[in-house]
């Protein structure tokens, strides 16, 4: 299930974690968006909103977005305003440049324009990311330095992840210099510093931005679950950089030992998948180290209701997906392990436990392996209500 | 309850049409109430002798639970109840979207209710450009609509226009058209181009307006002909309008006519003009 472009603008603009995400939008939207990102991180509400209501939509939403920049200005103690304007404004035209540019702020202000009817959340990300490279500013090259750009602080396990990858990285010598959108705005300005942006899933957009105006040359590459997705992921990155580094011998596959004989009886379980640009890495793990068979492999820009029909017609035993896939593992009583966004019925707060890199790869062996052998109580459960 | 709107072309007579009317209805001892749909808030003037403050107005400053009856519906001559939707400042905001929640401001406060009307007449903004401008199409707010054109190609062609709202709403059995009113107040006064349209789309003329220095003289003074000149042709013309639209039982789905069959209308009109300026020279 697709947000749509507000989503993708907002959880882009939320990542700036010294900002201030104003959203221009009725209280809904905000409050949903915003939701998602606070499951995990409660404190960290950094976002007003506008609050809409039908007499901003028949009489237009400027005055409201101009009384909310002045008291978030007031209010917030933030260097920057990030204004995210959705579908209403959009659609009766506000003109937010000419509010933005009517008032007198302390604070820097960025707009993106995300109607969610114009487009997917993966376009409003990228657009919102073109919006703020505009606050990015020529520095000096720092050397063995890469930004890592598509991910989000409220995807699942993000703040493990992002520790895990730049644990690896660091170990091959490459220090992170941004990481897009997990960053303060200062970093942000920086961002044109690294020596190579390495584009995971998306974000592209602003990746081919940077290489021409900034001269900063980027990759694709997958995201780094298990040994094998870990390996690949290093391996590209050093070799752009010219960098000989063999991550072979921090490969530790001794926990999986632990559990051979549950891997041996996982063997050829089929399962399937759905997600963002995740979902096609976590196949590939599931499939390559643990043998599993993928039934069906669905993006989330895809249609829910043929992925539901399609699971439900194949010998599915385990689903992988987001919080939205609920029902039909529960119609079809088989787990659901959460790993794309959005999740909103699992925290994550401990920031040792990725899914992602080498240790990624044994948390994630773990989650699966309890997530099977502890449903059949679930079962039961579920059977008796 | 007897429903139906006025449609047509911006500046076609419409307000005009729709304050007689009502004032004609209300002479016959019906409880008449009238709504106007236009952001310009102008269609009741000449019934209350001035510009009445609109739904909307109260929404903003009152918001849609504190607004009162009194604050939204006016009594005008002859005690024809009035109120203006009103809208955004021209640029802003969605006027569309304000005839709908003036509309749901008008129930929720009691109007249809406690006023309990014989008669609603909903005056319309020139065209069915969005959703918004066609509420009265829907919900059974209305029974059917009455077009008024002149033998203006651009009227004509709007009132077609008009006629494929319609048609939708029509095909769900939610409104239907009733029929059209002629203006006679164009360069050409030539009923049989506009009786031939109305065949075309499937309904007829049910009446028409001449033209008359009576209607600018009543409307520079805010009143409505019946109230000007009671005695007048022109505001008898008015009340057997009224009467005609108010007991009329044939309703039909329009069919629009396509561009070839409104260029074949235009030639005709056309033609018209040529003579007109032949018999000139």
């Amino acid at each position: 299930m697709d947000g749509g472009k507000f989503f993708g603008a907002f959880r882009a603009c939320s990542g700036i974690s010294d900002a201030v995400v104003l959203n221009h939008v009725p209280v809904g939207c905000s409050w949903g968006a915003g939701m998602f990102k606070t499951v995990s991180n409660q404190p960290d509400i950094r976002h007003a909103c506008t609050v809409m209501h039908e007499r901003e939509i028949v009489f237009g939403g400027e005055n409201a977005l101009k009384e909310a920049l002045v008291r978030a200005d007031r209010l917030y103690d933030a260097s920057l305003l990030l204004v995210v304007a959705g579908d209403v404004p959009s659609i009766i035209g506000d003109d937010i440049e000419a509010v933005i540019n009517s008032v007198s702020l302390k604070k820097d202000v960025v707009w993106v324009d995300a109607a969610g009817f114009q487009g997917t959340m993966r376009q409003g990300y990228e657009s919102a990311l073109l919006s703020l490279a505009d606050l990015m500013k020529e520095c000096d090259r720092i050397q063995k330095s890469v930004n890592l750009i598509g991910l989000c602080q409220d995807d699942y396990k993000a703040e493990a992840d992002i520790k895990e990858i730049k644990r690896l990285l660091n170990g091959a010598g490459i220090s992170v210099n941004c990481v897009i959108s997990d960053c303060t705005s200062r970093e942000l300005e920086r961002a044109p510093a690294a020596e190579l942006n390495v584009v995971i899933g998306q974000g592209y957009d602003l990746a081919r931005h940077m290489q021409k105006e900034h001269g900063v040359p980027f990759i694709e590459v997958g995201y780094p679950y298990g040994l094998a997705g870990t390996k690949e992921f290093v391996d590209s990155i050093c070799q752009h950089m010219d960098m000989g580094y063999d991550l072979e011998k921090d490969l530790n596959t001794e926990p999986f030992r632990k559990v051979y004989l549950n891997l041996s009886e996982l063997y050829g379980t089929p399962v399937s998948v759905i997600g963002d640009f995740h979902a096609k890495s976590l196949a590939d793990f599931l499939d390559r180290e643990l043998g599993f068979e993928i039934e069906v492999l669905s993006s989330v820009e895809g249609d829910p209701d043929q992925f539901e029909q399609d699971v439900k017609g194949s010998n599915t035993t385990m689903l992988f997906g987001s919080s939205f896939e609920q029902k039909i593992a529960r119609d079809l009583k088989i787990p659901l392990l959460r790993f794309s966004y959005p999740v909103f019925d699992q925290v994550c707060i401990y920031d040792e436990a990725p899914y992602a890199g080498i240790r990624g790869a044994v948390c994630l062996t773990e989650a699966i392996i309890n997530a099977i052998m502890g449903f059949g109580d679930k079962l039961e459960n579920l059977t008796m209500v | 309850m007897r429903k139906f709107c006025i449609y047509g072309k911006g500046g076609i007579g419409k307000s005009t049409i729709v304050s007689n009317m009502a004032v004609a209805l209300a002479e016959d001892n019906k409880a008449v109430m009238v709504m106007g749909c236009d952001p310009k808030a102008d269609a009741t003037r000449n019934i209350v002798g001035r510009r009445i403050p609109t739904i909307l107005d109260a929404f903003r400053n009152n918001g849609p639970d504190q607004m009162k009856l009194e604050e939204i519906v006016y009594k005008g001559f002859n005690g024809v109840y009035c109120a203006e939707a009103g809208g955004p400042e021209p640029g802003v905001g969605c006027a569309g979207r304000g005839v709908m929640t003036a509309s749901e401001m008008l129930t929720r406060h009691g109007a249809f209710d406690q006023i309990n009307p014989d008669v609603v007449i909903y005056d319309v903004l020139g065209d069915v450009v969005c959703g918004g401008f066609a509420l009265p199409l829907r919900n059974g707010l209305a029974d059917d609509v009455y077009i008024v054109t002149t033998c203006d190609p651009m009227a004509i062609y709007a009132a077609n226009n008009i006629c494929k709202g319609i048609k939708r709403f029509a095909d769900r059995d939610e409104v239907f058209l009733g029929g059209i009113i002629y203006n006679g107040r164009s360069a050409i006064n030539d009923p049989s181009i506009v009786d031939r349209f109305a065949k075309k789309l499937g309904t007829r003329v049910i009446g028409g307006i001449a033209m008359s220095g009576i209607i600018p003289k009543a409307e520079i003074r805010h009143k409505t002909v019946i109230e000007y000149e009671p005695d007048s042709e022109i505001a008898n013309g008015f009340r057997v309008l009224a009467r005609s639209i108010y007991g009329n039982q044939d309703r039909v789905i329009p069919e629009p006519l396509s561009d070839d069959e409104l260029d074949k209308i235009n030639e005709d009109i056309d033609e018209l003009l040529k003579e007109r300026e032949n018999v000139a020279i």
